[in-house]
């Protein structure tokens, strides 16, 4: 379901432009002839409407499925509207479905830009539907705030080239990377002995082959001999000679980066035919993100190690609601009867830097006042401090708009809480703050 | 033996995707219907399955008997309030009928049982992952098996229904002129009911496969329609042993091909499709077997 796309380097650029140059074409330019031809001032003064797109139905759909919570919460929060420079203004929430397609997320943001006039545009998860968003915002010259693509799809699969100036003046991001990847393994992995050799099961897509390119060196570089039999195609059913060959190998730790069906299907091979046997580490990214992928595997799925980019054990709060990490789980799981997701915490984040940097700029009517705003800005949010003075860095090289923010690497295991699994949290190199639970234990499923 | 071992792994595969084809090929067989609709039947099939063992606890297996009643009648409903009326306007309308119906069941699924992925893994019991080691490259799955003997169970089982029952002989002439049919006093509009009855009713023992197998949301279905179409238009349109050897071929294609690259394995199986279209539909005469 979940399609994040970690990208770098000029293969995979091309692929992303391939999903995102027709809606730039096609629907990008037709969104700044509009804003042309309607006059600058948008909404009447002291409201400000703030645009959201997130996936809520397709395959990325889990990923929206805190939104009504969270935006709640925001919602709860703007009440009695926001006081800026002396003025009080009220704040509408406009919230749009990018329906997990690239063509839908640039249709509802240009409807949110020059139907609603929104004064800030805030978009997550996926680059299906952030990348789009942020190019129809960039395109019209209204900010933009996005998150939960690795910053490698939206920055370099967007076009820009690192080294170079950026073309980006009005969309903003912040999520994490390749790097955080790297550093949540390297830390986690030698927590339990193994042989260093690393079965990786990368699919032929974006994300696969991103990671394939950009992870899987730096993992070598690190120690780590890497067995892949290489690419397969999603969808795939039968994994006998990737299972063999990882046997043949004796591969103690595996790696994978695949859709959730395709993981389930492996590892129940890879159990009946005695791959599980060698495995001490099963590290799944892309799948696991969310509780119900894990749990559904049975004991099978016991003990897997996954990353993280929020949990209820964060210590950090939303400046915005004043909501702890620990509240806003706990608040959700009871509003919702559902256990909390990691995507709550990104969500709500997105409100705290919107609230922020309205703020910050001293005239939330006054694009380019928001845009000088956020490249100061600094907020507390529940995923951690974000600073836009000190943006990411690839190869040395700065990223400007771009925050980077921790994964933190840990392991789904059953009977720690009153859900069936749930994370500990076993290593923390991207943020020292949050805190360890235990060490990572060998799988035994 | 790593040769050997595909092929096995191949002929388990072959009969999931045989049986998930079997429906498909029924409702074209008689009614000439492509059921664009039919990998969300079988994910439906799933999550009636996955609500039993929710609500009960009981095995995965018993719960589809519980369901089993439930999707034959859906069938039944099915083909009388939307399939039967789109018949009557020709060819396209079934094929438009069902890709709607595709995204209806797909929205509503993710409405009630919300994005969440679920499985039939654990509530089926060890079959899901015990294995017999024959030698050490070579591991016969007590899935795969299960999934083998019921795919020969449901094919004959249909076979001798078409060839030994009244009711099958009356779907067999429906199937080959359903006016001519009509004068000798077959019902068919009862008959086209019944067969996609039958096509759901399987098409759902698919789905408990599927959701044996690995895991299913409310988007699983389309992808696995795309094989389900293919063994069955490599096995012969509309034929029923075709259609389970269309399934094994397709299965041990995908198997063999990951051998030469994993890259190569879902390729290999649509490079087949293709060979068995050109073969069998070559030389300009682009026409299905009529039977009419």
């Amino acid at each position: 379901m979940s399609k994040r796309k970690l990208q770098s380097g000029g293969l995979t650029r091309r692929e992303m432009l391939k999903s995102t140059g027709l809606v730039l074409g096609g629907l990008a330019i037709p969104g700044v002839l509009e804003s042309c031809l309607t006059s600058t001032t948008s909404t009447p003064s002291g409201t400000i409407k703030i645009g959201y797109v997130s996936p809520l139905t397709g395959p990325a759909a889990g990923f929206g499925e805190p939104d009504p919570y969270v935006i709640g919460l925001a919602q709860k929060a703007f009440k009695d509207g926001l006081s800026i420079g002396g003025t009080n203004y009220s704040v509408e929430i406009v919230s749009r479905d990018g329906q997990s397609t690239p063509s839908v997320g640039s249709q509802r943001a240009n409807d949110l830009i020059s139907g609603q006039k929104v004064d800030l545009m805030l978009a997550t998860s996926t680059p299906e539907t952030v990348n789009p968003v942020s190019d129809a915002c960039e395109a019209a010259g209204v900010p933009c705030i996005s998150t939960v693509v690795p910053w490698e799809a939206w920055y370099l699969g967007r076009g820009a080239k690192p080294g170079q100036p950026s073309p980006f003046k009005y969309t903003f991001h912040y999520c994490f990377g390749v790097e955080q990847f790297f550093l949540a393994y390297t830390h986690l992995w030698p927590q339990v002995s193994t042989n260093k050799k690393v079965g990786v099961m990368y699919p032929n897509d974006a994300d696969g082959n991103a990671i394939r390119g950009a992870l899987a060196p730096l993992l070598k570089g690190a120690g780590y001999t890497i067995v892949d039999p290489g690419p397969y195609e999603d969808g795939t059913n039968d994994y006998t000679a990737q299972i063999q060959k990882f046997i043949g190998e004796d591969c103690q730790i595996f790696n994978t980066f695949p859709i959730p069906p395709d993981f389930a299907t492996f590892w129940q091979q890879a159990k009946s035919q005695g791959y599980t046997k060698h495995v001490k580490i099963g590290q799944i990214a892309k799948t696991g993100l969310f509780p119900s992928q894990v749990s559904s595997l049975g004991a099978i799925g016991n003990g897997l190690a996954s990353g993280v980019y929020w949990a209820p054990t964060w210590p950090y709060k939303s400046s915005l609601t004043g909501v702890t990490s620990k509240q806003l789980g706990d608040g959700y799981e009871s509003a919702t009867g559902k256990q909390w997701n990691q995507q709550l915490g990104a969500s709500l984040s997105l409100f705290d830097v919107a609230a922020a940097v309205l703020k910050a700029s001293g005239n939330p009517k006054d694009k380019s006042k928001i845009v000088s705003a956020m490249s100061t800005l600094t907020v507390e949010t529940p995923i951690g401090n974000l600073d836009w003075s000190k943006p990411a860095k690839f190869a040395g090289v700065t990223i400007p708009n771009v925050v980077s923010t921790p994964i933190i690497g840990g392991q789904w295991k059953q009977g720690v809480s009153k859900w069936p699994v749930d994370f500990v949290i076993c290593e923390n190199s991207a943020d020292p703050n949050v805190p360890i639970a235990s060490t990572l234990q060998p799988y035994s499923g | 033996m790593t040769f050997v071992n595909a092929v096995l792994q191949g002929i388990f595969l072959g009969a999931f995707y045989a049986v998930l084809a079997c429906g498909l090929s029924i409702m074209f067989g008689v009614m000439r219907i492509i059921n664009l609709a039919h990998g969300d039947i079988a994910v439906l099939g799933a999550y009636v399955v996955f609500f039993i063992v929710e609500h009960t606890g009981v095995s995965a297996f018993v719960a589809f008997a519980v369901a089993l009643p439930v999707m034959i009648l859906l069938g039944y409903v099915l083909q009388l309030t939307v399939l039967e009326r789109s018949l009557k306007a020709g060819i396209l309308t079934p094929l438009l009928a069902t890709f709607g119906l595709s995204i209806v069941i797909q929205n509503l699924l993710q409405l009630t049982f919300s994005p969440d992925v679920h499985s039939l893994g654990s509530s089926a019991g060890l079959i899901t992952t015990s294995s017999w080691q024959v030698t050490s490259g070579l591991s016969v799955s007590a899935l795969g098996m299960v999934i083998l003997v019921v795919a020969v169970v449901v094919f004959g089982a249909l076979q001798l229904f078409l060839s030994r029952t009244r009711a099958g002989w009356m779907m067999r002439a429906t199937a080959e002129d359903a006016d001519a049919a009509e004068l000798v006093g077959i019902d068919s509009r009862a008959v086209y009911a019944r067969a996609t009855a039958i096509a759901v009713a399987i098409a759902a023992l698919g789905g408990l496969f599927l959701g044996i197998r690995s895991v299913f949301g409310p988007l699983s279905g389309p992808t696995q329609l795309i094989f389900a179409f293919e063994a069955v238009v490599i096995g012969g349109m509309g034929s029923l042993w075709g259609t389970l050897l269309g399934g094994l071929a397709l299965g041990v294609a995908q198997t063999l091909g990951a051998q030469i690259h994993p890259q190569f394995a879902v390729m290999a199986g649509h490079l087949l499709f293709l060979a068995v279209l050109i073969v069998r539909f070559g030389g300009g005469r682009v026409v299905l077997r009529t039977g009419r």
